[in-house]
């Protein structure tokens, strides 16, 4: 049970548990995400953001209900509830979802720099050095992957005032009548806003890693509302700068909003923008090849080091095979598919056996 | 050290001369005369004494010296190096009593030198050191046990003002080569029996001194034992500076960043010591070395607390702003000028097309080869004398600078950005940092060349992620920043006033966290009272 037990000078302390699922969960998701949700909702998606966004917290929460339990991460709760080897088998799942991932992020970062900034991007040569600077990143332990995760949210949070640009030239007319479309509406937009909202199951694999866990919890959530808070903001904002037919056309809303961005030194604020972006993303990457290779460490006793190089690239090589946008909406697709099951249907049924398991033993 | 001092030695010394130099019999014997001489049973003996002087005998300043007690008519030599030893002190108020006394037995040497620092030994392994740290060998006839006699010669440099780490206000004493008159400097500024001062050998050649530095009950114990054990693990045969241990002893070797602090100056040291960190100090550097260290203590300069507090965080953040335009502003030039010239607004981009329009190279190019001048001129300027150095700054800048903007080598707007930066990094208060600032654009410049504004992030994340990486005496190097401790940010980017500075930095974990009780600090007054 506590083959999960980190040595105090590799946790982290309980509130940068928070960066770590904020910097996971804001990916490239909050650049085009506007459009997918009003297809359903409309302009009353952003109830479907604040709504979604507060399914978080009880997944959340059950979370941490199950690394209680088990006093480890989830790869101790599988093997806890379903034995050695089923528990390792669903465990081993965990690698390919978080190598997709991993690849999956890189490939969306990839696609978005080559579209606005450099068509003729080699996706190899970008690969490779992105996923050395993850390699690089991991090699460094836990706390360096957090630290990332820090710096990654805060350096580019002064990118949340260039939205007061967009904001000026808003209408928020836009937003009215508010509450005309059905529950059902809202609840497909909710749908839609959880897959940008995912990331944050990460919690379950780097439980063991934060110093006094019980007090993580408010930070945790802390974060979550804030997570919360940037999309609803950016939702609104969007819908109140864009008109619902020009939106249906904007598949990243967010970057065309920093187009009307004029600064007495720069013009084109978007390239600023996706520069940063580069490092807005570089925790989600860094963090999915650290989940990645610990659970390969953690069931089959692979040395860490080796594992996150051939995880790595496996990344690569799923990267420079899906270049196009077709595909690599097919990816993101299935990902996020696997990772709305994972978050809505797997964490509550481990929740409740565990729940059932304890209850059990206990008589 | 004790200075050797004896009583009216001035005016024994006078009295004495004259009979001194009456019954010296000063001559240097034939050695090999002296061993065949001697008796067969103290042959191993004496193959012993041959090994040790054979190779002395071959240096010109060996000395070996004969006398007779007037006492007791024995024979006895003094064996010494004469650039080592105070030969005047040893004339002086050595030699006399020698000769007077009663000096029958070895031991007596205590008894007729009272005050000097007098060791009794019969290991022949002991006199090649002590010779060589200064001792004086006295044997005496008939006697297997030598006495050694310590006068070693003290040359000291009379301690100047600091050159590197110079404040226009605060103390000008800089630290000076011999290790006890920088411990001395130490000592004076803080008169505590809780500093302790730790003596290691290290260097099979050179046996430099090296001193282990900390207040006890305050310093972390484990960040002690850390230094003591990597001083104690280390193998080499010389040690000419401080410098090599902060190359040697530091978490990372391969690092550009220096992960100790070192410094001239003895009040940053003894206030460094306050704060419960450890201070090693090399004999023969001037400069000593403070540890753990944060990255950002490398931009505070020792003057920042002789100011107003406003005034030093005013000064900290110019110095932080000036290291991150001098890495970037060249790269940004590279970036936006080869790919993202849509980002120039219209008005700057005239300027900028008028300024580069005859320039027949890339930007990169540009870049390179001004950067490349700038590094020149610096280390022409450094290695030169410092008169001929100042020239060469001024022929290099302006003759340089205008004659290829002219010949339409490069953009005027560069030379102006390049200018600015070598300006910028010459910020940094300490010198080892700003060197490696100094190289740390050259992969940016790359990057920027390669992709943009986005090579310009990525070789930016490479830069955090080592710094994340890295460590200094085990503690995190980006403290306070990360691992966010916002208690410690009174003095790391910001120099809060002196009554907020009342505990000692978070992340040193030491054992006694409060410097000063904060009521009284903190005690205000009401209105007219």
């Amino acid at each position: 049970m506590m083959q999960g037990s980190i040595q105090e000078r590799l946790q982290i302390s309980p509130f940068m548990a928070a960066y770590v699922i904020v910097s996971m969960q804001i990916g490239i998701g909050v650049l085009g995400f506007q459009r997918i949700i009003a297809k359903d909702a409309g302009t009353d998606a952003w109830i479907s953001v604040i709504g979604a966004g507060l399914t978080i917290h009880i997944i959340v929460w059950m979370m941490y209900k199950i690394c209680e339990t088990v006093n480890g991460d989830i790869l101790d709760a599988n093997v806890y509830l379903f034995g050695k080897i089923i528990g390792n088998s669903i465990n081993t799942f965990f690698i390919f979802y978080y190598t997709v991932t991993c690849a999956g992020t890189l490939g969306g970062l990839y696609e978005i720099i080559r579209t606005w900034m450099f068509q003729s991007l080699s996706p190899f040569w970008f690969g490779a050095v992105y996923l050395l600077l993850g390699i690089y990143i991991v090699f460094g332990g836990f706390r360096t992957v957090a630290g990332t995760s820090f710096f990654g949210m805060v350096i580019p949070f002064y990118l949340l005032f260039s939205f007061g640009f967009a904001l000026q030239y808003g209408d928020f007319t836009n937003l009215l009548p508010i509450m005309d479309h059905s529950f059902i509406e809202l609840v497909k937009g909710g749908y839609h806003m959880s897959l940008s909202y995912l990331g944050y199951g990460i919690l379950l694999f780097f439980y063991p890693f934060i110093k006094n866990p019980e007090q993580s919890k408010k930070f945790v959530h802390i974060g979550l509302l804030s997570t919360i808070f940037i999309y609803t903001a950016l939702a609104v904002i969007t819908f109140a700068y864009f008109p619902l037919g020009l939106l249906e056309k904007s598949i990243w809303a967010t970057l065309e909003m920093w187009k009307i961005v004029r600064l007495p030194i720069i013009e084109r604020f978007e390239y600023l923008g996706i520069a940063n972006w580069t490092l807005i993303m570089l925790p989600s990457i860094a963090l999915s090849l650290w989940a990645a290779s610990r659970v390969t460490k953690r069931i089959f006793h692979i040395n860490q080091k080796k594992s996150v190089i051939f995880i790595a690239l496996v990344c690569l090589v799923i990267v420079v095979l899906i270049p196009t946008r077709e595909r690599l909406n097919v990816l993101f697709n299935y990902t996020a598919i696997v990772g709305f099951s994972l978050a809505y249907i797997y964490t509550p049924l481990l929740y409740l056996l565990l729940l059932i398991k304890k209850k059990v033993k206990a008589e | 050290m004790i200075k050797k001092n004896f009583p009216n030695g001035a005016n024994m010394a006078n009295l004495f001369k004259s009979v001194k130099r009456l019954l010296k019999r000063k001559f240097t014997l034939d050695e090999q005369k002296d061993h065949q001489s001697g008796p067969e049973k103290r042959e191993h003996r004496k193959d012993q004494a041959e090994d040790w002087e054979k190779e002395l005998t071959k240096s010109k300043d060996y000395q070996k010296s004969y006398y007779f007690n007037q006492k007791s008519g024995k024979k006895f030599t003094l064996t010494y190096l004469s650039t080592l030893v105070e030969e005047k002190v040893m004339d002086n108020n050595a030699v006399p009593p020698l000769l007077e006394g009663e000096f029958h037995h070895i031991d007596d040497v205590k008894k007729l030198l009272p005050l000097a620092d007098v060791e009794l030994s019969s290991s022949f392994k002991d006199i090649p050191e002590k010779l060589l740290k200064g001792s004086v060998m006295l044997t005496l006839e008939g006697d297997k046990v030598f006495a050694f006699i310590s006068s070693p010669k003290q040359i000291v440099r009379s301690v100047s003002a600091p050159e590197i780490e110079f404040s226009v206000v605060g103390p000008k004493e800089a630290f000076v080569e011999p290790i006890d008159q920088n411990i001395n400097m130490i000592r004076k500024r803080l008169p505590l029996k809780e500093l302790i001062i730790e003596q290691f050998i290290v260097g099979k050649l050179s046996l430099t001194k090296v001193c282990v530095l900390y207040i006890e009950g305050v310093t972390n114990k484990e960040i002690i034992n850390t230094v003591k054990q990597r001083i104690s693990d280390l193998d080499k045969d010389e040690i000419a500076d401080s410098s090599y241990f902060t190359q040697m002893i530091s978490d990372n070797g391969n690092s550009p960043f220096p992960q100790l602090l070192d410094t001239e100056r003895p009040d940053r040291v003894s206030s460094s010591l306050v704060e419960g960190k450890v201070v090693i100090l090399v004999d023969g550097s001037p400069h000593a070395l403070i540890g753990p260290t944060s990255l950002t203590e490398f931009f505070n300069s020792f003057e920042d607390y002789f100011l107003n507090w406003i005034l030093a965080t005013f000064i900290r953040l110019i110095r932080l702003f000036s290291v991150i335009f001098s890495i970037m502003v060249t790269p940004l030039y590279v970036a936006v000028v080869t790919y993202h010239y849509q980002m120039i607004p219209k008005d700057l981009l005239i300027t900028l097309v008028t300024s580069r329009r005859v320039v027949p190279f890339p930007p990169i190019l540009e870049v390179l080869f001004l950067e490349v001048t700038i590094e020149l001129l610096r280390e022409a300027g450094a290695r030169l004398p410092t008169k001929v150095g100042q020239t060469i700054g001024i022929v290099g800048g302006i003759v340089l600078g205008t004659a290829s903007v002219e010949a339409g080598l490069t953009s005027n707007v560069l030379l102006i950005l390049i200018a600015l930066a070598a300006l910028a990094s010459f910020t940094t208060p300490v010198y080892q940092m700003s060197n490696t600032i100094r190289i740390l654009r050259f992969p940016f410049l790359i990057m920027a060349e390669l992709w943009g504004l986005v090579g310009i992030t990525i070789a930016f994340c490479f830069l955090l992620t080592h710094l994340l990486r890295l460590t200094s005496l085990g503690l995190p190097f980006m403290e306070p920043i990360f691992p966010l401790r916002l208690r410690d940010f009174k003095d790391a980017l910001f120099r809060l006033p002196f009554k907020s500075q009342a505990k000692r930095p978070q992340y040193l974990r030491t054992d006694d966290p409060i410097r000063f009780s904060k009521k009284k600090a903190n005690k205000k007054k009401d209105i007219d009272e």
